[in-house]
């Protein structure tokens, strides 16, 4: 019994909980081809968190989500939000969903789409139209309300597909490529109702291939390559594993010194007082500092060089495609 | 409540996209032709209908009247028409939902597939039906007005073209979401149109095609599995009125009013929705 009191716990806390999710394709009339797009994904995201779904081209991240909103049957494996099973009617009413390349109807106006898809979430009218101008204020749109959609920028339907997923003030948001087309300034606006949304306790999932910007917003991420996922943790987590430090010396090290410290590392760049070594394990950084301090060597600084999630990933994707 | 928002925002879309406002200002104009047309007057007990000034002739029939076959008529003529322009300006109205980019946002709707296809199905037939309800409205007050017969069946026959058009319409649901395409709904419906007029005559036509008792018994099946459009138009328009050409050809044909053609179309367009929806059911999009 207690057992499964924290398997219900766990459910409880987890807002999306995704269990062994896994997708193919058939394609072709007559040559039946498969394509994987996912293959036993399984992934949890926390209550008020924003989580980044990472991936390149064709990884699979918004079948992903599509399969959560019950847009596609998955193939096999489950997935629950807030605690039910996806594709419960209910659950689709405490959910936002921003699709990637949305089309909304091109003959109403950005009001009137709201209008529309906010009756279909079961919203009253009353409420829809003084929700409605309030969110086109919030993404910008306050003086195209009355436009028809055919006038819009790719940007600006980005920000009614935006507005249009927060009118039921969802519990959980799902947005594909939220930025996609935006410009800078919409982008940060972008980043901050996200951040904003977090502080109101909601849950964000975020798709993207922007890496520099889950990187800024994002509490957790998950790495998506050919329908695997390969890493899920905090930026930190993933990227620590590179074991990346930078040493800092009173004095230049000799050459004889430097080859020592070569032989423990797989890279070693230095720069006048400053080495960059990259590590194989941890613990050579020990072995390193001492024979530094053996040396004679005067440490200034050690600093774990934190890399970027750029280059992680590029790193991660291509080890995995030529191992 | 969602669906049936969703079924007033569909007559919306037919509305906004055009065609169906068209088809409003053509009926218009149709009612105020009649009402410039008609004419009636009373002598000596018969009624005698003129339009544009000639005398409607009552054929030597006993019990000839104008009223009846002139609305009989322009029913037969009317239904005809309204269906298949009907069907042009709502084929679109399911593919469009079912468009990439448009479709994930009605899926992720607190909807479930049925009610999404019903509601725009039914959106689609409702904007037609109120187009249709409108236009006899209007005929039916100009005929009333202007001789006094208010021919309360001929509301009744188009009340009953309304739910013709929902079982025609049973045809392009399940094109257009299996073909996702408004040209091939259309198309098809058209095609429908044809062969289910053949099938309504297959014994002395399709049958001669190949003298083969399998084949016999499946265009049999074909004509009970699909509902049957044009039967459906005569038994309503034989509400309107008695069938002129069939009473003068054999006298004892009292065209009356026979059920089972409904009664068959339904359950078949029930088939075909249902199709409709276990497809959409199916599919990942
Ligand atoms: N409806 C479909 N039918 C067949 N294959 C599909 C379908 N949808 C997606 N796929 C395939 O599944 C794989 C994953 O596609 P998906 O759209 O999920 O990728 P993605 O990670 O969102 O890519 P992007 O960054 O380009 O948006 C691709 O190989 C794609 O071709
Ligand atoms: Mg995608």
């Amino acid at each position: 019994m207690p057992i499964l009191f924290g398997y219900f716990a766990h459910l409880q806390m987890s807002t999306v909980a995704i269990s062994h999710l896994s997708k193919s394709f058939s394609s072709g009339l007559f040559r039946k081809s498969n394509i994987q797009a996912l293959s036993d994904v399984s992934i949890t995201v926390s209550k008020g968190e924003i989580f980044g779904l990472l991936g390149p081209n064709g990884a699979g991240k918004t079948t992903l989500v599509k399969i959560l909103l019950s847009v596609v049957h998955p193939t096999s494996g489950t997935a629950t939000i807030l605690g039910q099973p996806m594709g419960s009617t209910g659950i689709r009413e405490r959910i936002g969903y921003l699709p990637e390349n949305h089309r909304y109807p091109s003959f109403l106006t950005a009001h009137q789409t709201l209008l529309h898809f906010g009756r279909l979430q079961g919203l009253s009218k009353h409420f829809l139209s003084s929700k409605a101008s309030e969110l086109l204020r919030v993404v910008g749109l306050e003086e195209w309300s009355r436009v028809k959609i055919k006038k819009f920028s790719k940007g600006m339907l980005q920000r009614l597909g935006l507005a249009q997923a927060l009118l039921n003030d969802p519990e959980v948001l799902f947005l594909d490529e939220p930025t996609d087309g935006v410009d800078p300034v919409g982008r940060k606006e972008i980043r901050d109702i996200l951040k904003g949304l977090r502080s109101a306790g909601k849950t964000v999932f975020l798709n993207s291939h922007l890496l520099s910007e889950v990187e800024e917003i994002s509490d957790r991420v998950a790495i998506l390559n050919k329908g695997e996922v390969l890493s899920v943790g905090t930026i930190r987590d993933i990227t620590s594993h590179a074991l990346e430090y930078e040493i800092r010396l009173g004095i230049a090290p000799s050459e004889p010194v430097l080859q020592k410290i070569g032989a423990l590392s797989r890279s070693l760049e230095t720069n006048q007082l400053t080495l960059t070594l990259a590590l194989h394990a941890k613990e050579d950084l020990n072995k390193i500092l001492q024979i530094l301090l053996q040396e004679g060597m005067s440490i200034e600084s050690v600093m774990p060089r934190k890399s970027r999630l750029e280059d992680f990933f590029i790193n991660l994707i291509r080890t995995r495609e030529n191992p | 409540m969602k669906a049936l928002s969703l079924s007033l925002l569909t007559i919306r879309e037919a509305i906004l996209k055009g065609t169906l406002l068209f088809y409003f200002i053509v009926g218009n104009l149709i009612i105020l032709f009649f009402a410039a047309a008609v004419s009636g007057s009373m002598e000596s007990g018969t009624l005698t209908i003129t339009m544009f000034g000639s005398q409607l002739t009552p054929r030597g029939l006993e019990g000839f009247n104008p009223v009846e076959f002139l609305l009989r008529q322009l029913f037969q003529s009317a239904s005809s028409a309204i269906m298949l322009f009907g069907i042009f300006a709502t084929a679109g109205l399911i593919p469009s939902m079912l468009e990439k980019g448009t479709v994930e946002l009605y899926l992720s709707k607190p909807l479930s597939r049925s009610s999404l296809l019903l509601a725009r199905s039914f959106g689609a037939c409702g904007g037609i039906g109120a187009n249709i309800l409108y236009f006899a409205v209007g005929i039916w007050a100009v005929f009333g007005i202007k001789t006094g017969i208010w021919h309360g069946n001929f509301l009744l026959a188009s009340v009953v073209a309304i739910f013709i058009f929902l079982c025609y319409y049973s045809v392009v649901a399940l094109t257009a979401v299996i073909t996702r395409s408004t040209a091939f709904s259309i198309m098809i419906a058209f095609v429908f149109t044809l062969f289910s007029s053949a099938l309504e005559v297959r014994q002395t036509t399709l049958y001669v095609w190949w003298e083969n008792a399998f084949f016999h018994r499946f265009l049999d099946s074909l004509y009970y599995a699909t509902p049957r459009i044009s039967r459906m138009i005569d038994q309503a328009a034989n509400l309107v009125g008695k069938d002129i050409t069939t009473r003068v050809l054999a006298e004892q044909a009292s065209a009356g009013f026979d059920i089972l053609p409904f009664v068959y179309s339904f359950l078949s367009a029930s088939l075909l929705y249902a199709l409709a929806i276990v497809y959409f059911f199916r599919q990942d999009y």
